[in-house]
This record gives structure tokens, sequence and C-alpha cells, in this order.
């Protein structure tokens, strides 16, 4: 018992920071509570400091095998970390825009930061289970925060209904696996899975799942909400949800393809491929008349979740390393846009693109940063975009020799990255061409906002151009599935 | 590989590209627009000197590559920093670190508004236009390649003219759907070579059809960036919005990429696609030189006059490079940097006359002549220059492109020739109206003729006008040795021709 529990260390240390945030609240003068955020992000980056500290080998497991650490569950856990760290400074920004609570926001930040983290780690449906329902519980209040908006409240009872749509999928899907095969640990499902080729019951359990899987990873046909709920949620939120939740999905995702059902994905056929397809071209031109901001990043947050859908379609380890490079390169992208849209708007409830309009003029470095952004999500070179996409594109063409309809993927995934590049084009053209928006200059910046911005737009150059060491801890991540 | 009396270890070639982006830096910096635009100038000329031991220690004896720089760049993916120069890429880095002072030196009074960003701009492009002529490594070729991109649609679309938004998209747009194609051909030779070295990839036997595919996808990208007919519609828009500065980049060295990535990748890598399909190509290029003519002889737009003068003159570059042939391919050569000269000196005298007279009609600008005579005697031979008068620069590159011409296949050779004519009729058109044309013009009293730093702008120019002109042999000697050796590779060598008349 004692052994597991250092085995789960990262996570305990997340937990304790969020239950210390709560506490600390209680007992701060209110005009000290602001401060609780920067001490979240301290907190969560000496976790994640930390986490550097932890071996990979030999993979150590908990909980009767239910929790597993290998260096894919680490990879994601530094991930999450990163992401949650940033996501807090974002927050911080974003104070305005909450009445009250700025300490229970950080604190669940922490308590959806600790499920994604277990999720990492998982090796059995329950765990896999309560993993993603304390992720998915938390968000529904993280969506609906600023509770006197109507937009925040409408996306929180979306998020609500589809979410728990989805979790009555992900639970029955698993009920009918082990009603089936009398099993719910992952590797033992492997194992007797030969003797239930063909079995109805255990397909379908599997497809609902997917379902389930695919509602968090955004992907079609489970990717409806995304638009709504983006464009409701608080900017802290909405970019928590399309990294932190999405990178949930993926890694659940590869769990299950490739350690629970490796023999069933390997006999799937075009599906994986399909989805990718469709996930990709729904997201870019749905992307296309989008003025929200959170709405366009919505749409590309499906059309991101179809670009990563192809390293899984590829079934090979080259492929499941570009998926975790990209998720690298992706949050650093996608902070750096909604640290600089947080720092314009101040948490204020428009988001209109057409309001960037003369940031170019206004806030020079903001302007940069975002367009770095941009850059990079829409695949840029040199930045970690590009990297990210041409790895995917290597991956399906590698596999073309083995699966020829790997080609066709590809070939779709270069149009889709192509029509991309318009969309987040128009960010940066409202960011220098656009109509000048008001004179209203942009506040100052705060010493954690900048380190932040300069952090995000340093991971996103360097990830382009040396991306060595990150792809080398992808690709020694993606060997464990052992494709 | 190192020539003697250098250091071998020395990697000037990474000094080249990378001591623009560092100069870039220390821009941003700086305060006062007058310091900028003096260190952009000093840096600008810094490298334009550092370029001298490069050529200096160039042997032009061998095709080999030289200057080589081999590191590992992202060892997972087999990616290597690789960095050389032969006879072709070492003249068009000369062509792209001589012509940027005087970019520095054209942009003096006409930027006015965010000049340390212009400068920046100007700096980053320069890194990257070197990178891609020096980079051995495909993906480094590429990241070189795109990276292009985003500054010079920000010199067109933040310093451009009226529709300057408009231009920098399509511009953007264009040249984007060339590159995707460009990495798909790359990610398909790596799938079937399995390597990122262009001289490992060079020579490679690949069948037949795979060699097709890739010639397309390649033709695709370069075709766009020549531009050659019918990709060219973006080439008009650019270079009438983008500022002068952006306009030399664009036809001075932009332009070449397209026909360098032709020489560089498409002749060597895919040789028998290329011997296939080269004579479609050519008659597309005589298109080219046809339709440019034709229609530069109805613009009433100065820029856009010369900017149609340039898909004429690419297309000469195209000719010869399809014809196969020595002549054609030294020709073609020529003519790049002859056109890199040339137009970039015609956009600089158009953009001194537009700060002058603020419009470029023809019409408007008719007569000014006789106001700036200075002026008007560097316009004059810029512009003989243009329609290949003998005696300067442009004359040798046509000749032999179009000898190649004759060589490779008579139609074509006399489809191209009416292009010759063509360009002596909008150019002593253009030259005649702005020089002589016309009654006094009332407005044009009290315009000053050039002054010291224009003259200086434009006096190393027309110097190359005469010395290629009257001498090319130093320069082709440069190149002929490489030129030869991709004649092999291209397995297509023509009788060996005299190098150079």
């Amino acid at each position: 018992m004692v052994n597991d529990l250092a085995v789960i260390g990262l996570e305990l240390a997340v937990v304790f920071a969020g239950l210390g945030v709560l506490l600390a609240d209680l007992w701060l003068p209110a005009a000290r509570r602001p401060h609780l955020a920067l001490v979240t992000a301290w907190v969560l980056g000496l976790i994640l400091l930390a986490s550097f500290g932890i071996e990979a080998e030999p993979v150590r497991t908990a909980f009767g095998g239910m929790y597993r650490l290998d260096a894919l569950a680490l990879f994601f856990k530094r991930f999450f970390l990163l992401a949650a760290l940033l996501v807090t400074v974002v927050a911080r920004e974003f104070r305005e825009g909450f009445e009250a609570g700025h300490a229970e926001y950080h604190a669940l930040t922490c308590f959806a930061l600790a499920g994604m983290m277990l999720a990492a780690s998982a090796q059995h449906f329950a765990l896999l289970f309560v993993a993603l329902e304390l992720v998915t519980v938390t968000f529904y209040v993280l969506v609906s925060f600023p509770r006197r908006r109507v937009t925040a409240l409408e996306a929180g009872v979306k998020y609500l209904i589809l979410g728990a749509l989805a979790s009555a999928f992900l639970v029955f899907g698993i009920a009918l696996v082990y009603a089936a095969t009398g099993t719910l640990a992952f590797e033992a499902l492997a194992g007797r899975l030969e003797t239930f080729t063909g079995n109805r019951l255990v397909l379908a359990g599997l497809l609902l799942v997917g379902a389930g899987l695919g509602f968090k990873l955004a992907a079609v046909p489970f990717q409806i909400w995304a638009p709504d709920v983006y464009q409701g949620a608080p900017f802290p939120t909405t970019a928590f949800l399309s990294v932190g939740s999405k990178a949930t999905g993926v890694v659940l995702l590869l769990r299950v393809l490739f350690e629970a059902v490796p023999s069933l994905t390997a006999r799937s056929g075009p599906l994986l491929s399909v989805l990718a397809g469709l996930t990709m071209f729904y997201g870019v031109l749905g992307a296309i008349p989008q003025r929200s901001l959170r709405r366009l990043m919505g749409y590309s947050s499906i059309a991101n979740a179809g670009f990563l859908l192809v390293g899984f379609a590829t079934r090979s380890t080259e492929g499941v390393g570009a998926v975790l490079f990209y998720l690298a390169g992706y949050v650093f992208a996608v902070l750096l846009v909604f640290l600089v849209a947080t720092l314009v708007w101040r948490g204020a409830e428009a988001d209109e693109i057409a309001t960037l309009g003369g940031l170019g003029r206004r806030a020079p470095a903001l302007a940069a940063s975002l367009t770095l952004g941009a850059a990079s999500l829409a695949g840029i070179p040199p930045l970690a975009g590009f990297l990210g996409k041409f790895l995917l594109i290597r991956a399906a063409v590698l596999g073309g020799a083995e699966n020829p309809a790997l080609y066709w993927l590809a070939a779709i995934t270069l149009v889709a990255a192509v029509v991309a590049i318009y969309y987040y084009f128009g960010l940066v053209r409202a960011v220098y061409w656009g109509e000048e928006a008001g004179s209203a200059s942009v506040g100052p910046v705060s010493r954690s906002a900048r380190a932040a911005l300069v952090a995000c737009a340093a991971g996103v150059l360097g990830l382009g151009v040396f991306p060595g060491p990150v792809l080398g801890w992808a690709r020694l991540a993606a060997r464990g599935l052992g494709l | 590989m190192s020539p003697p009396g250098l250091p071998a270890s020395f990697p000037w070639l990474s000094v080249l590209i990378f001591s623009p982006l560092a100069a870039a830096v220390v821009v941003a910096v700086l305060r006062r627009e007058r310091a900028v635009r003096w260190w952009t100038l000093a840096a600008t000329l810094a490298v334009a000197a550092a370029a001298v031991p490069v050529l200096v220690g160039f042997d032009p004896g061998t095709p080999a590559f030289q200057f080589v720089e081999d590191r590992p760049w992202i060892p997972p993916l087999g990616l290597r920093y690789t960095l050389g120069v032969d006879g072709l890429s070492l003249v068009l880095v000369l062509l792209t670190v001589g012509i940027l002072p005087l970019c520095v030196l054209a942009s003096w009074r006409y930027i006015t508004t965010r000049v340390r960003e212009f400068m920046i701009g100007l700096l980053v492009m320069e890194t990257a236009m070197v990178g891609v002529f020096c980079a051995l490594d495909f993906v480094l070729f590429f990241l070189f390649w795109e990276a292009m991109l985003i500054p010079m649609a920000l010199l067109i679309g933040v310093w451009g003219g009226p529709r300057k938004v408009y231009a920098a998209l399509k511009f953007f747009i264009y040249t984007m759907a060339g590159s995707v194609f460009l990495l798909a051909a790359i990610i398909a030779l790596y799938r079937q070579a399995g390597t990122w070295d262009l001289r490992a990839l060079m020579g490679r036997e690949l069948p037949l059809a795979f060699q097709v595919w890739v010639f397309l996808a390649f033709f695709l990208s370069f075709a766009i960036k020549v531009p050659m007919v019918p990709f060219h519609t973006w080439l008009p828009a650019a270079h009438v919005e983008a500022p002068t500065a952006g306009s030399v980049i664009l036809a001075s060295v932009l332009l070449k990429m397209g026909t360098y990535g032709f020489l560089r990748l498409s002749l060597p890598i895919t040789p028998d696609a290329t011997r296939l399909l080269a004579p479609h190509l050519c008659w597309l290029s005589v298109a080219a030189i046809v339709y440019g003519g034709l229609t530069a002889l109805a613009q009433s737009d100065l820029k856009k006059l010369v900017a149609y003068s340039s898909v004429g003159h690419m297309g000469f570059a195209t000719l010869g490079i399809f014809t196969l042939t020595r002549a054609g391919i030294e020709g073609a050569v020529l003519q790049m940097i002859n056109h890199g000269i040339t137009t970039g000196a015609l956009f600089i005298c158009v953009g001194l006359l537009y700060e002058r007279l603020h419009t470029r009609e023809l019409a408007a600008a008719a007569g000014v002549g006789r106001q700036v005579p200075v002026f008007a005697g560097f316009f004059g031979v810029f512009a003989l220059s243009s329609m290949a008068f003998p005696g300067t620069n442009s004359f040798i590159g046509e000749f032999l492109a179009l000898a190649g011409a004759f060589q490779f296949s008579l139609p074509v050779a006399l489809a191209a020739v009416p292009g010759v004519v063509l360009a002596a009729a909008y150019m002593l058109r253009m030259l005649q109206r702005v020089a002589y044309g016309g009654p006094q013009n009332p407005d044009h009293t009290g315009v000053g003729d050039l002054n010291l730093r224009e003259v200086l702008t434009l006096a190393p120019l027309l110097g190359l006008v005469f010395w290629i002109g009257l001498q090319p042999g130093p320069l082709v000697r440069l190149f002929a040795a490489s030129v030869g050796h991709l004649l092999e590779q291209t397995a297509a060598g023509a009788p060996p021709l005299a190098a150079a008349p």
C-alpha cells in the first residue's frame, strides 16, 4: 500500500496542492488571495521539475496492475503538468472575468490535472472510467465558472448533457466488455481477445468505449459540442479543454487501442483513417467562416483531433511518436494564442476576431506572439506545428508500403493542412491589417504572463528547430506500446 | 574539401546565413530610426564582404560541393545540418548578398513607417534566401524555403501600396500551395530513397513513373515561384503593391528560387522524367516569353510593365534550362543573374521615379527625363540591358539560351525569337516616353535629379551590366564545371559548346 502511494506520488502532490489552495483561501485575507494563482503555478512548476527525477525504467505498477508508470505515462504527466501550469497563468490574467472563487478555480484545475495524470497511467477500465469522470465532472464546473454569464451557463449545460451521454456510452461499453470477457484489466483483455474474435458483444462494447473517448478527443462523429462549449467557456477553461482534455482522450485511446485490444486494432481496416479524414475536414471547413476566436479554436481543435488521428491510423511507433510530438508543440501554440487573447480582452465576454484590429500597432509584442502561435498551429516552418504535421505525414507515407490507403490519408492531411493555413492567416490579418478597433491600449502585462509568453514562444520555436530531446522522449514513450 | 589558405573548419556558409539574423536581433533593440538604417546597411555590407572569402576560396574547376558543413541536427529522423555550395549556388549567393545592401539604400527614403520592422524583415529574408541556396539537406532546404514566405508576405502586406493585403494574401496562398507539393515530393523521395541528403539523392536511379510524379510536384512548386505561365498571376499584383526593396528582392532573388529548384532538384534527381517532359516545358517557356512580352507592351503602369517583362525574361531562363544543352543551361544561369541585376535596377528606378512624381503612370511620367538627366541615363542603360542590347549583360544570357533552343528544336527557337523583338518594343516604348516623350509637363518642374545615395545605389548595378556584358568569361567559369556535371547527371550531354563567346 505504501509502495503504491509512492508510485502515484505525482498525482498525490497535485491533489494536495489543490487542497492546499482551497484551505489557504479560507485563512488568507481577501486582498492577498489573488496571489494564490502564482503559488499554484509555482507548485505545479516544482512538481513538473520533480517529475524529471523519476525514471521510467524499470516500469512500476500500483494497485494490482491497474496503474502503470512507464515512459508513455511520464510523457503525458509532464505534458499535463505543463498545460495546467500555463492555464493557471492564463486564469490569473482572466481574474476580472470571475466574480469570486479564484482559489476554487485553481483548485479545480489541480483536480482535473490529477484526473488527467491518473488517466495517463490507466491499465484497467475502472481506473480509466474514474480518471475520466474526475476530469469531466471538474470541467462541468470550470466551463460555467463565471456563473452569471448566460453564455457560460449555456456552454456548461451543453457540456453536461453531452458529457453525461458520453460517460453513459463509456460505462455501458465497459459493462459489455466485462460481460463478454470477464475482465477489465487491459493486459488480461489483450490476452483473451483472440478467443472472442467475432464476438458482437465485445465489438459493441469497444465501439461504445471508443465513442466515449472520441467525445473527449472531439473527433467526428462526437465533435458537435466542441465549438459551442469552447465559445461559451472562460478563456483558461477553453485552453485547458483544447489541450488537457483532448490529450486525455489521446492517451486513453492509445492505451485502449494498442494495449487493451491490439489484435482488434490491427484488424480495424480503414476505420481510423476514415475518421481522421472526416474529422480534419469537419474542423478545417467549419473554422473558415468563424468570427469568434474561441469558436474558431473550437473548430481548430476538431481539426487537430483529426491530425492526431492520422498518427493512430498508421498503427506504427512512428505514428504514435508523431502524435506525442504534435501534442507537445500544440500545447505551446494554443496557450500562446489564449494568453494573448486573455491579455487583450481581460476577462471580457467578447472575443470577436475583428476587435483584434490594430493590435500590431497597439501591442507589437503581443501581436508577434499571437502570430507565432497561429503560425505554429498553421504548420509554418520552422515552428513546432510544422514539424508535428511533417512527422505525421511522414509516418503515414512510411506506413503506406503495407497499407496503401495511408497514401490517400497523407494526401488528405496535406490538403487539410493547407486549408488550415487559411483560417489561421485570418487571425494574423486581423492583427496587422484589420480595421483599427478602438484605440484602447492593452493594459500592462504582468511578469508571470510575460514569462509564460516567452516560455511558449521559446517552446514553439525550440521544438521546431531543435526537436531532438522531445522527439527522443516521444519515441521512447511510443516504443513502450510495443507496436 | 575546403580550399587551401583557409582554416578548413571555419563555417563560412553558416556565417553567411546566420549573421543577418544576428544583425536583425540587434536591430530589434536599436532605438533611433537613423541608427537602424545605418546599422542594417553596415550589416548587409559586412555580409557581402563575408562572401568574398568564399568566392576567393572557391575552386571553379570542380563540380563538387565546397565549404561543406555537415553536423547532426535531428538524429532521430536522420536529419542533418548540411551546407555546401557549387558553382550554381555560389553565383546566386553572391547575387543575394550583393543586392541586399542596395535594397537597404533603396528603402532609405521610401520606407518611413515602422523602419525597424522593415529592416528586420529584410535581414530575415537574407538569412532564408542564402540558406536555400546553401542547404544540402532536403528538409533544411524546405525549412529555409518556407522561412522566406512570411517575411516576404509581410514586406508586401505591411509596407505595400493600396491593395497590399490582397497582393500579400495572393502571394502567400500561391507559394504555399506550391510548397505543399514540394513537401509531398520530399517525403515521397525519402520514402523511396531513404535519405534526405541532396547529394545522395542525385544520381539515384528511381523508377520512371515515380520520377514523373516527383517531377510534376517539383514543377508545380517551382513553376509558381518562377513564375511560369499560367501560374504567374500572383506576380504582377505582388510587384505592383510591394515597396521598392520588396520588388527588388522579389525580382532579383525570389524568382530565382524557382529556376534554382529546377537546376538543383528536378534535373539531377528526376533526369529521366525531365528528358521526357522537357519539350512540353520548352513550349510553356515560349508561351511565357511571348505572353510576358505582349502583356508588357500593353501596360500603362511602369511597375506592371517591368513585372510582366520579368515573366518574359524568366521564360528565357526556363527555356534555356529545359533545352538540356550546355549552351542553354549556361545561358539560363546567366539570365538568372542578369535578370537579378537588370530588373532589380529597373524596379529601383521606378521606385525613384515614384518618390519624385508619386505616380507610376507612364503618361504622367512622360518627358520627366528632361528634368533628371542623370536618372534618364541610368534608366536608359538598364532598359537597354533589359531588352538584351549587345554589350550589356542580358545579351549573353539570352543569346546562349536561344542558341541552346536552336540546338534543341528549331520550331521552339523560332517561336521564342519574337520575344526578343517584343522586349525591344516595350522597353523602347517605356524609355522613349519617360526619357524623351511628351511636351513639358508643368508637374515636373522642380523635380530633383538623383542625389549621391541614389547614384551609389544604381552605380554598382550599372558596373555589373557592362562588366558581364563585355566580359562574361570569369562569371561563366564559376559555374561552367557545375553545369557540365549537371548535364552528365541528366545524361543528355550535348556535344560541348564553347563555354562563352
